[in-house]
């Protein structure tokens, strides 16, 4: 293990960045992380990660292709348990209760923290259906007047209500890109989960789109915890209070967003910001 | 290297090569056409030998005799007792009647040839006549009644080469023509050939019994069959860890869909008979063996339609929080249904085109009756065309062919079904 420890270490930039700069903790945290690591087999793709996500607020996690950003945000709902050969260790807990151990009935942690793609990947049925199923196989709704209501709610929030509401029988596919990533947040929310992860939800849509999404996420952040992917360094700068730059598997600088963006830390925070690799 | 505008000279190349890639293409798409025409051309020489030899199957000969039911021959005690009036011989009625209509007919060789010009069965048929209405018996009645098969085939003119045409058959071609002249002799449609069983009498020689015994065999095949092979397919394709044995199952699988088919049935010969003791020939075990035969393929072709439904819907029913049961359930099964759905009716069609497995359990006997149940002795479509291509009588020929006409009629049948479901619940996403 030393040895892959080594050659990771021996990237294009020979710069120690073993621990984190600034500051990674939360006064009010949701999520807390200590010492998480994940290996694809034997490729040790995130490596030591210490973080905390601080209730109603939007971090984002940023950071070259390749960085582990992804892959550590699929820790937080278990999504890596999906992919074979990966492992996960590490300290993962959500209001103090560990989520990361093999006992952990994966099934309740989706439910309240749900996930956006970033491709948008709604079911191949109706509107209604797509926003209805998650309400109903954990069975949210009593009778159906309570589904339609939390539909329509969910739709509403996710700023999609008065676009969609005369063809709610109509497949969810046959919405344009935007609609349809609007639709996969409608889902997500319907289920009333805590925590929101985004990754990269805006990477297939127009600018339009984009900015209807970025709105939403700032609505949202009233009422969940909401942690985004994301390629583009102006959204960060946009959505998010708090940032956090991956680096090679590193997390290489956790602050304050503004802090982040005018006055990094880290050597390789500033070079990724100003454009110089990424 | 090149001083050149790179991009001219690129267009340079790019031309000079143009002709060989078109010509590369013209080639592709000849022999692409030519392929299409040539198994096109198979078809049709396959279509047209087998209905041009069956077609005439499909009706039978009749001649209109004018029948003096005499209580003499018929009932000789006059006590119209049932048991008598059956026993009776009622040869002699038509043979009487036939020889009124040819009274030149003296020569023994002549009668003889005349005595055989009428069917197997018109005796059963006057019988069944005088049994319904005993009133009958001292009438004269004009019976349309089916003459025998070689008469058959002269009349519908299938025998007509040298050696066909001996002594007998040319005495059988001039009295045809003089039915003919008077009216008395007809083709109407072969409705025994859809209601009986086999008999080695090919008038009487029916499909009905192997439809029937295809029928119960494809049931219990479809029955076993589907269900496992598809839970099968979901268990091994979204369930089972990745280790040493599902590689090792899942190669065996894809080698039992490669085994010869009478493998299977030298296995169901060994297990289902002679240990279970499941009784010889019958659709229960017949059912059993194309299941093993048909399950490899279910597997195959669910598990390779299981995997082609894209990971993003599996992503999103997982991420708002779904069990894997949930998740296959309601959004990868539903997608991938109809491609599961189209193998398994492709493998069920192929079970139904098979014989010779079901040679190996004895479903090779000849059997006359109609099975009733799934343990009665039976025979199957392919396994019949089998046999009766197999018979001397040159009325087989055609009765042959006539059953693969049928046996080609259900497996289209299917395989429209099948292209129907893909039609009718494939979804796009």
């Amino acid at each position: 293990m030393t040895t892959l420890e080594n050659s990771t270490r021996e990237k294009p930039f020979h710069r120690e960045h073993r621990s984190t700069v600034g500051t990674f903790t939360s006064d009010n945290p949701r999520i807390v992380c200590r010492s998480v690591d994940v290996y694809y087999g034997e490729k040790h793709a995130v490596q030591n990660i210490n973080i905390d996500v601080g209730r109603h607020q939007v971090i984002a996690l940023i950071g070259p292709s390749g960085c582990g950003k992804s892959t550590f945000l699929r820790c937080l709902n278990r999504m890596n348990d999906t992919i074979p050969d990966c492992r996960v260790t590490g300290d993962i807990s959500m209001d103090g209760i560990a989520i990361n151990g093999p006992d952990v009935d994966v099934v309740p942690l989706r439910a309240q923290v749900g996930m956006v793609f970033q491709k948008p990947n709604p079911f191949p049925k109706s509107i209604f259906e797509n926003v209805a199923y998650g309400p109903r196989i954990h069975g949210l709704a009593t009778n159906p007047s309570d589904l339609e209501g939390i539909v329509e709610n969910s739709l509403r929030r996710a700023g999609l209500w008065e676009e969609v509401k005369d063809r709610l029988a109509q497949p969810g596919t046959g919405l344009s890109g935007g609609q349809q990533q609007r639709l996969c947040i409608a889902r997500t929310i319907a289920v009333n989960p805590e925590v929101i992860l985004m990754d990269e939800p805006c990477s297939a849509l127009d600018p339009i789109a984009t900015a209807k999404i970025e709105q939403l996420i700032d609505e949202l952040r009233t009422l969940y915890t909401i942690v985004i992917v994301t390629h583009s360094m102006q959204q960060a700068a946009r959505v998010s209070q708090r940032t956090a730059f991956f680096h090679l598997g590193h997390l290489i600088e956790v602050g304050e967003t503004a802090q982040v963006f005018t006055n990094p830390q880290h050597q390789l925070t500033e070079e990724y910001i100003t454009g110089r690799f990424g | 290297m090149s001083d050149q505008n790179p991009r001219g000279h690129t267009l340079d190349i790019v031309m000079a090569g143009l002709s060989k890639r078109r010509n590369a293409e013209k080639r592709f798409r000849f022999f692409g056409l030519a392929s299409i025409v040539v198994g096109l051309v198979f078809l049709l020489v396959l279509f047209i030998s087998i209905i041009g030899n069956g077609y005439s199957a499909f009706t039978y000969s009749n001649v209109a005799l004018d029948i003096t039911f005499d209580p003499a021959v018929i009932d000789p005690e006059g006590q119209r007792n049932p048991a008598a009036l059956a026993a009776a011989d009622y040869d002699t009625l038509w043979k009487a009647s036939l020889l009124k209509l040819f009274p030149q007919v003296t020569e023994r060789q002549e009668k003889r040839a005349l005595n055989a010009f009428m069917g197997f069965s018109a005796d059963k048929r006057l019988k069944d006549m005088v049994a319904e209405d005993p009133t009958l018996i001292g009438t004269t009645k004009t019976v349309w009644l089916p003459v025998d098969d070689t008469v058959d085939l002269l009349f519908k003119g299938k025998l007509g080469n040298e050696e066909e045409l001996n002594e007998r058959n040319q005495h059988y071609q001039h009295w045809i023509k003089t039915l003919k002249d008077q009216d008395r002799i007809h083709s109407s449609f072969n409705r025994e050939f859809f209601t009986n069983g086999d008999s080695r009498e090919p008038e009487a020689a029916g499909i009905w019994g192997a439809v029937v015994g295809s029928a119960f065999t494809l049931l219990i095949t479809i029955g076993l069959s589907l269900p496992i092979g598809i839970a099968a397919a979901i268990y091994l394709e979204e369930f089972a860890p990745r280790n040493r044995w599902t590689d090792l199952i899942e190669v065996n699988i894809n080698n039992l869909a490669a085994v010869p088919s009478i493998v299977f049935g030298l296995l169901g010969l060994a297990v289902f008979i002679n240990f279970f003791g499941l009784p010889r020939s019958s659709p229960l075990v017949g059912g059993l063996v194309l299941t093993l035969m048909t399950l490899p393929v279910i597997i195959i072709a669910g598990r390779s339609a299981l995997k082609s439904v894209p990971p993003s819907v599996r992503e999103a029913a997982l991420g708002i929080g779904a069990s894997p049961v949930q998740m296959v359930f309601d959004h990868v099964l539903p997608l991938a249904l109809p491609g599961i759905l189209t193998g398994a009716i492709i493998g069920t069609a192929r079970a139904l085109g098979e014989s010779a497995p079901l040679l190996m359990i004895g479903m090779v006997a000849f059997i006359v009756d109609i099975p009733k149940t799934f343990t009665s002795a039976a025979t199957v479509l392919p396994v019949q065309i089998y046999l009766w291509a197999d018979s001397p009588e040159r009325a087989f020929n055609e009765r042959t062919s006539a059953a693969i006409m049928v046996l080609l009629a259900f497996l289209i049948l299917m395989n429209g079904f099948a292209v129907y479901l893909r039609r009718r619940y494939e979804r796009r996403w």
